[in-house]
Order: structure tokens, then C-alpha cells, then sequence
């Protein structure tokens, strides 16, 4: 009684557990979505996808442990759910799309713009959600969980099912790749804009 | 060159601030020397700081409308079984049985190669859980092409409906979408000797031709071209042979 996570385990009900990881992760969907939005670069998938996902939790509601990062234990849901999805329907696997991407991450050159002129330039909204679609899944995931939910490096390889070494490669290489694109973007912005 | 790979394995943690000061000095003094990792170190820290400053943005978009009710009511679902619309049929108890073996049946499903039991048991389950919202009790027999143009639409599904029969012996109540095992999948409801069943389209299943009693449900499996079907009714509703035959003649 005297500790809160031995608390929930011994005091509380199963049922009552369940009700609350179920009223806490509706708290979630909005992220999830946006997540899934991400994923499937489809409305209709990510609905699918999330709902998909909210029915599992419900599922497996006694493998959570009270206590723990329900968020995080959510968008590893999520992620298998996808992965399983992507499997099932046999298209490319992950990886392949990855590394050919690592290569050509590897081979990129920045530009010569500066970050500070790129961020004045690319703040549109719409530019930059179509350059994070357009990065290989495998690094699209990996930045959108590091620097737009936050997650640790070690949540992540849980999500993702990779080892850390690989999230860190995959962030920056991830990032890197993103800035690449926004600055050329930036760049046919100002040809454009020189042109008139 | 190796000098630089290992920088690289770093610029991550060097751009999220994680490194220690040593580790940073590290890295701090090979950007002093070489203008490869500089660049990348910028680029990485000129993407981190964009997408962080528009992550509210980019997650903000609204939710769909209805995914929340519809989550709320799974919940609703899973944390109390046994819906008043199963009362006259099916005792609680019987419901909470079906409830659990389907949990157990998806549990162990993860595990093994689905038999044609395991199968047709969550589709049972299906049955119980999806046949309430595409068919509303008491419906009008529905119009075949008008589910036909409402299920391309709305999920991009070219399936044809097989109509309401006078000699096939069936009447179309409702379709929808049901979340079976296999994914979201197309869920046509008809009636037939007053009882409902259930016929579900699983493009891209391959599974032979299996008619299996389970859960108090019958599950009638066939496939046609790269599509399975699977038709699943109330056991005690019998033979349904004509239902079943027109079924399989009309359905891809």
C-alpha cells in the first residue's frame, strides 16, 4: 500500500485496470493518428491502423504494466500492427526501402545553405509534411518518434524491433535526408521566385 | 575516413545534447577539422530544430470523425460483454465464453499456423461483434447495387453483392466493414429462415474449402480466384443448402 505501482497491482481489480488503460489510451489517439497518418500516408489506413491498434491494447490490457510509459506502449502496438500489416500484404519489406536509402543518404550532399536560412525559407507546413512523406519509411518512423513525439532512443528500438545502434543511424541519416530535401526545395523556391 | 565513421555514429546523440563533455569534445574537434561531418552535423541539427519547432503542427491534425466514438464503444464492448441485442438468442454466459475464446483463439493465433477451427472460431467472433453494425434489426431487405457503389466509395472494394433471392431463399439486410484477423475486410449480412448469417470476403486468403462447426457457429470456407469466403451462421439454422448454394454462385 505504501508504493503506488504495488498499489495498482495488488489493491485494484483486473477490470478496474482495464478501464482505466481504455480511458487513458482514447487520450492517445490523437498522436497515434497522426502517427499512423504517417505510416500509411493514407486517412482511411490510419484510421483502420489505429483502431486496429486500440482494439489490441483492450486485447492484451494485462501485459501492460502499470506504471509504465503507456504512450510508448501504445506506438510499439501500433508499429507491429503495421509491420504485421506490411507483411501480410507482401509488399517490400522495410528494410530493403532502407537501406537503398542509406546509400543514398550517404551519398547526398548538403547543400551550402545554412540551417538558419533554411528554417526562415521552410516553414511552410505543407512542405515540410511532403518531405517527411517522402523519406524511406524505415527514416521517416525513426524522426517522427525521436523529434516529434520524443521518445527515447531506447523506446524506439522497442517499437521498431531494431537494435539502438540502428534508430541512432536511422535518425540521422533520417534528418539529415529531410534537410537535404527541404533545401531543395528551398532552392526551386527562390529559382522560381528569381524567374518571374 | 574511419574517423569520420565514427563521428557518425554519434551526430545523433550529439545533436539531441545526449553525449558526455569528453564524448563531445570528441566530436567537436573532428567538425574543427573536417568540413564532410561539419555539414552533416549541420544538416542534422537543422532538420531536428525545424521538426521540433512544427511538431504541434504536424501532429495536430484532427481526428477523424467518428474514430472516437467507435474506439469508445469497443471499450465499451470488451469491459462489458453480453449486449441486450444477443439476449433472446444467446445467454450472457454463452456471450463471455465466445468472448474469451476469442481472446485465447487470438492469443494463440500469434503463436501457431491457424487452423481451419481457429479460423472459423474468430470468425464466429466476428460474426457476433461486427453483425450488429452493418445490419440493424428489423432492416428492410437492402438494395444490392446501392452496398455494391457504397462499399467501393467508402473502402475502394469492388465486390459484388449477390442480391435478396426469392428461390436462393436469402434476403440482404446490410454490408459494411468488419476488423476479422486477416484486416479489415468486406461483411455482407443476410437473412435467411429468419436467422442472420454473416458472409465475409477475404481477398488475398488462401484457404481451402472447410466447413466447420465451432463456437455454436457454422463457417462454410471457399475460395474463388484469389479471394476466400467464408460464410458463417447460427449452427442450430441447419443445412441452409439453397441459401449456401446460391451464395456460392453469386459471391466474388
Amino acid at each position: 500500500m505504501r508504493e503506488p505501482t504495488k498499489e495498482r497491482h495488488e489493491g485494484v481489480p483486473a477490470d478496474n485496470v482495464a478501464e482505466r488503460l481504455a480511458a487513458e489510451s482514447l487520450g492517445y489517439l490523437k498522436p497515434l493518428y497522426a502517427a499512423g497518418l504517417r505510416l500509411t500516408r493514407n486517412p482511411a489506413d490510419a484510421e483502420d491502423l489505429v483502431q486496429d491498434t486500440f482494439v489490441k491494447a483492450l486485447r492484451f490490457a494485462e501485459r501492460f504494466t502499470p506504471g509504465t510509459n503507456l504512450k510508448a506502449w501504445l506506438f510499439t502496438i501500433l508499429h507491429n500492427t503495421w509491420r504485421n500489416r506490411l507483411r501480410d500484404a507482401s509488399r517490400a519489406p522495410v528494410d530493403v526501402d532502407s537501406e537503398r536509402a542509406e546509400e543514398a543518404a550517404g551519398a547526398a550532399q548538403a547543400s551550402a545553405e545554412t540551417p538558419e536560412r533554411i528554417l526562415l525559407r521552410a516553414t511552410l507546413d505543407a512542405d515540410l509534411q511532403a518531405a517527411l512523406d517522402s523519406l524511406p519509411e524505415a527514416f521517416r518512423q525513426a524522426v517522427w518518434l525521436r523529434d516529434v513525439e520524443e521518445f527515447s532512443y531506447a523506446e524506439i528500438a522497442g517499437m521498431l524491433d531494431v537494435p539502438i545502434g540502428t534508430v541512432m543511424s536511422r535518425i540521422s541519416r533520417g534528418r539529415r535526408l529531410l534537410f537535404d530535401r527541404l533545401s531543395r526545395v528551398a532552392q526551386k523556391a527562390k529559382v522560381e521566385v528569381g524567374g518571374r | 575516413m574511419s574517423d569520420c565513421r565514427r563521428i557518425a555514429e554519434r551526430l545523433a546523440s550529439y545533436a539531441d545534447d545526449l553525449l558526455t563533455p569528453s564524448e563531445r569534445a570528441v566530436v567537436d574537434q573532428h567538425l574543427a577539422q573536417c568540413s564532410h561531418c561539419r555539414r552533416a552535423a549541420a544538416s542534422e541539427q537543422g532538420a531536428r530544430t525545424i521538426v521540433r519547432a512544427r511538431a504541434e503542427t504536424l501532429r495536430g491534425g484532427a481526428l477523424p470523425p467518428g474514430l472516437r466514438s467507435r474506439c469508445e464503444a469497443i471499450a465499451r464492448e470488451q469491459l462489458t460483454p453480453a449486449p441486450p441485442f444477443w439476449r433472446r438468442r444467446l445467454v450472457p454466459l454463452a456471450l463471455t465464453a465466445v468472448l474469451v475464446l476469442f481472446t485465447v483463439f487470438a492469443v494463440i493465433s500469434l503463436a501457431t499456423q491457424r487452423s481451419n477451427t481457429l479460423f472459423a472460431a474468430q470468425l464466429a467472433a466476428d460474426h457476433v461483434k461486427c453483425v450488429q453494425g452493418v445490419a440493424t434489426p428489423g432492416t428492410a431487405s437492402a438494395d444490392a447495387s446501392r452496398l455494391e457503389s457504397l462499399l467501393f466509395e467508402e473502402y475502394g472494394w469492388k465486390v459484388r453483392v449477390p442480391p435478396s433471392s426469392h428461390a436462393g431463399g436469402v434476403e440482404l439486410i446490410g454490408a459494411g466493414r468488419c476488423l476479422v484477423g486477416a484486416g479489415v475486410v468486406p461483411h455482407l449480412v443476410y437473412r435467411t429462415g429468419g436467422r442472420d448469417v454473416s458472409l465475409y470476403m477475404m481477398e488475398g486468403v488462401t484457404r481451402g474449402e472447410a466447413d466447420v462447426v465451432t463456437l455454436g457457429y457454422r463457417s462454410r470456407v471457399w475460395s474463388r480466384g484469389a479471394t476466400t469466403f467464408v460464410l458463417v451462421s447460427p449452427a442450430d439454422a441447419g443445412e441452409l443448402a439453397t441459401a449456401v448454394d446460391y451464395l456460392r454462385q453469386e459471391a466474388h
